[in-house]
């Protein structure tokens, strides 16, 4: 599966892979804590968060669909 | 305003079928799907995981849509909510519930265009469910040939974290 950011698809499977990997192995066992996965992210991150500003995607846009309840945290 | 929703249930435990949720894409009947991005994602407090994702779409807008610049972002909306919970009977079946309110900001046609939108969700929610059995069906493969390859003395480790996972 491909990134929004051209850029970013190698380094957002390389994430996908170690969250898929946590999720299975420790978050799925009742082991939440740590992550394994904060460098990959932060790196994947920067250049999607870069990516969708030269794209012009209007991620605060969302809202005007969401009722504002159980929203997840938006990052940019 | 139109609501739709509907109830399904997935022959599969529930950790089996979230696997599959965090992995849908790509799948072969869902092709529109050409991106997905993770914008945050967190544990919180109440070990409750939280993702926030972006999925990269082509819907190839007819061309009269395009020239004469009618911008169709503004007039529809549709939220839509799957949730997954582990069956109240029986431990390895998974019960999907979806739920799509839509809404039409034009001011006639909105009732007729919302039941056609009605209508495209309901099918689509066939492809959904047929995509989710098939991620499910390549991760169960996927392990079976981990179990061969370490001559079958490993079994998943999905079926005992059911008793240690908090259902959400």
């Amino acid at each position: 599966m491909n990134s929004v950011g051209e850029a970013c698809t190698d380094m957002k499977r390389e994430y996908d892979q170690c969250f898929n990997r946590w999720f299975a192995e420790k978050f799925l066992k009742g082991d939440g804590s740590g992550d394994p996965c904060t460098d990959l992210f932060k790196r994947y991150q920067q250049c999607v968060q870069k990516a969708i500003k030269e794209k012009e995607i209007p991620i605060e846009g969302l809202e005007f669909m969401g009722h504002g309840k159980e929203k997840p945290e938006n990052s940019s | 305003m139109k609501i739709w929703s509907s109830e399904h249930v997935l022959e599969h435990p529930w950790e089996m079928v979230t696997t599959a949720a965090m992995q849908k894409y790509p799948n072969p009947m869902n092709p529109r799907v050409v991106g997905v991005d993770v914008l945050d994602r967190h544990v919180d407090p109440s070990r409750k995981l939280h993702s926030h994702r972006l999925l990269s779409t082509e819907w190839g807008l007819p061309s009269i849509v395009k020239s004469t610049n009618i911008s169709f972002t503004n007039m529809v909306s549709v939220d839509e909510r799957l949730t997954y919970k582990q069956h109240p009977q029986d431990p390895e079946k998974t019960v999907l519930t979806q739920e799509a309110i839509i809404t039409v900001k034009a001011v006639s046609l909105s009732s007729y265009l919302e039941g056609l939108m009605a209508s495209s969700i309901s099918s689509n929610a066939n492809k959904g469910r047929e995509a989710m059995e098939w991620v499910i069906h390549k991760l169960n493969t996927k392990i079976e040939d981990l179990a061969v390859s370490a001559r079958g003395s490993i079994r998943t480790p999905m079926a005992a974290a059911a008793a240690l996972v908090e259902k959400k």
